[in-house]
């Protein structure tokens, strides 16, 4: 019965025009990238956007070719509240309140495990625990110091154009903007210099 | 290819039987006539003209990728996007034309392309941090195109980045496996199966132990030998259940399953031997035997014997009992549980006749795999018995003369209990 009925869904399939599953393939592999490129345009742009200081980085990591590493003064957090709980995971999410100081830079207020209600202006932010997760004597718990990533660490830069980003980032003249979605997802969306704008992210 | 080599031998066994009167030549015309068309596979010119396809891909390639920087982002995704859209042209048009093999190869090129595609976009919007997602979404796309395209070359793709995404995100999951990768590796057996295809089975049941042995790496747990074994056991005891089962692809799958089921397993019984002299500290509270990969062993050793009583076989069973020897050898002698007096003489002696066991069962069922996977086992126990540094060198040849003088001690009994063969 089920080899029969098997059978017959073959026989089914193998009428369909050849053209008609391979079309289908590519387009569900197009439909794929345009969603993934219709998720980062959507978070540029309606994303709230926050200012974030970059931090000195070990020279030897910051440049990989055209890629640059950069951190922020949000990278490295006290837990507060946290320390001590369960992590969950070795990399938990968390979700970070931040809120602009007087020269409108945003800075973090918290550290949650859940997302938590925002006031405008401040802005929640998600992020990755990267270190900071495994302390306690099973090694499931927060430390007191957490390392979070944001997903905002990576900068594609135009050939050439590192070891000048690399000068300004030690001098701390170099700035982020970032689109920040409801969801607490973030993208860069701007960096500046010396508060200009330098490289506006395009939507394509 | 292999049934093309199959067809070889069966035609040169049908002359040799119509020479010999065994068959008549209206039987042999009768199984000829059963035999499926063989689809048209690779032959000079088409490998001539997969070279030529693959020199122009090459070129453009080397000519898209020495004006990369200059081109705009939206012209570098187009002609991502076109690639995609014209390997898999080329692909419809060459299984319209029956050539499958080709159709095959241009639907993997789209795959490829369409990663090539995730990583453009991931570097267009800075997405270095993701890159189990990006894998996870590659894994996908690939998956659906072999769904839908019948390609073996999109599922190798398919399996390779969701082992790549799985690996990367077992990290995060504290003394659990990454489950997520289960269902996505059994849609892609599923797939297997529906194509009865060996080369995919091959491919899905190679995919798994990656998977299993970066599962054991990454836990929290002190019994790394404890957990592969539980994989070999669930791969080979859930081989020999598809392989009991009343379908033939589900039988096919099933043999490629336990083969790869039977030598992971002997791998596994030449380490628990290596390992347990490992006399490692483990912190207080750290699981060295975690409960779901013992359930998964049992499960193996409970489908083998199930498999057994569905088919009545005495090799069948005894595979289970290999998975069951095993499966208590690394028990009890994986640190932290293994017990620190002396030389594991228990453990050795396990092994070794859980490896005559996988030998037997591979004789009495003509498991060739079996047969094979246990005489290398046989051979990894003894290496291992021999070749690690602590203890006494002394002690072990004079285990190994016991251990010996008794498997032909065996030998005798058997030889006198069991009928002969021989007229």
């Amino acid at each position: 019965m089920t080899e029969t009925s098997a059978a017959a869904l073959a026989e089914r399939w193998r009428r369909i025009p050849k053209a008609v599953p391979f079309g289908a393939a590519a387009l569900i592999q197009l439909t794929l990238l345009a969603l993934m490129v219709g998720d980062r345009i959507q978070i540029l742009r309606d994303g709230t956007e926050v200012t974030l200081q970059t931090q000195l980085l070990d020279p030897r990591d910051f440049l990989r070719g055209d890629y640059v590493t950069l951190d922020y003064d949000i990278s490295q957090l006290p837990a507060g509240p946290l320390k001590d709980r369960p992590a969950g995971a070795r990399d938990p999410i968390v979700f970070v309140k931040l809120a602009p100081n007087r020269d409108g830079i945003y800075q973090a207020i918290s550290v949650h495990t859940e997302a938590v209600a925002v006031k405008s202006p401040e802005v929640l932010i998600r992020g990755r625990v990267a270190s900071g997760a495994n302390c306690g004597p099973k090694g499931d718990l927060f430390c007191d110091k957490l390392l979070i990533r944001y997903d905002l660490e990576g900068y594609f830069v135009p050939e050439g154009e590192g070891k000048k980003l690399e000068q300004l980032r030690n001098e701390r003249k170099l700035m982020v903007v970032a689109a920040v979605a409801p969801t607490g997802r973030a993208a860069i969306k701007r960096l500046l210099v010396d508060g200009k704008p330098v490289y506006d992210e395009p939507w394509f | 290819m292999f049934e093309r080599a199959y067809r070889q031998r069966l035609e040169a066994d049908l002359a040799r039987w119509e020479a010999d009167g065994v068959i008549t030549p209206t039987d042999l015309a009768g199984i000829r006539s059963t035999l499926p068309p063989l689809s048209p596979g690779v032959n000079i010119p088409v490998v001539v003209s997969i070279v030529g396809g693959l020199l122009i891909a090459a070129a453009f390639l080397a000519f898209v990728a020495a004006h990369w920087a200059e081109l705009a982002r939206l012209s570098r995704f187009a002609i991502l996007a076109a690639g995609i859209v014209v390997a898999n042209g080329f692909a419809a048009s060459f299984a319209r034309a029956g050539r499958t093999v080709l159709a095959d190869l241009c639907a993997t090129v789209g795959s490829i392309i369409f990663g090539a595609g995730i990583a453009l976009v991931g570097q267009m919007y800075n997405l270095g941090g993701d890159f189990a997602g990006g894998m996870l979404l590659w894994a996908s796309g690939a998956l659906a195109a072999a769904a839908l395209t019948d390609s073996r070359g999109a599922l190798a793709v398919a399996l390779t980045a969701g082992v790549i995404w799985s690996t990367m995100r077992i990290y995060d999951a504290h003394d659990l496996p990454h489950l997520p990768f289960v269902a996505f590796w059994l849609i892609a057996g599923g797939l297997a199966l529906t194509w009865k295809s060996r080369v995919a089975a091959h491919l899905v049941a190679l995919a798994s132990i990656p998977w299993w042995i970066t599962t054991a790496l990454q836990l929290d747990v002190g019994g790394v030998s404890f957990v592969l074994a539980d994989g070999a056991a669930l791969l080979l005891g859930g081989g020999l259940a598809l392989a009991a089962a009343p379908w033939q692809r589900a039988r096919d799958a099933g043999a490629i399953l336990e083969a790869y089921g039977a030598f992971s397993l002997a791998i596994v019984a030449a380490l628990v031997v290596a390992t347990s002299h490992d006399f490692v500290e483990f912190p207080a509270g750290v699981a060295s035997h975690p409960v779901w990969a013992s359930a998964c062993g049992v499960a193996g050793a409970i489908l083998a014997f199930g498999a057994a009583a569905m088919t009545r076989r005495v090799g069948t069973a005894l595979a289970g009992v290999a998975i069951g020897l095993v499966l208590i050898g690394a028990a009890v002698w994986t640190p932290p549980a293994q017990s620190q007096a002396g030389e594991p003489w228990l453990v050795y002696a396990i092994e070794l006749c859980a490896m005559l066991c996988l030998v037997a069962s591979g004789i009495l069922d003509g498991a060739r795999p079996r047969i094979i996977a246990g005489w290398i086992g046989i051979a990894g126990v003894i290496a291992s018995i021999t070749w690690a540094v602590q203890g006494s060198l002394l002690r072990r040849s004079a285990f190994l003369a016991v251990a010996g003088a008794v498997a032909v001690a065996l030998a005798a009994v058997l030889n006198r209990l069991l009928p002969r063969n021989d007229k």
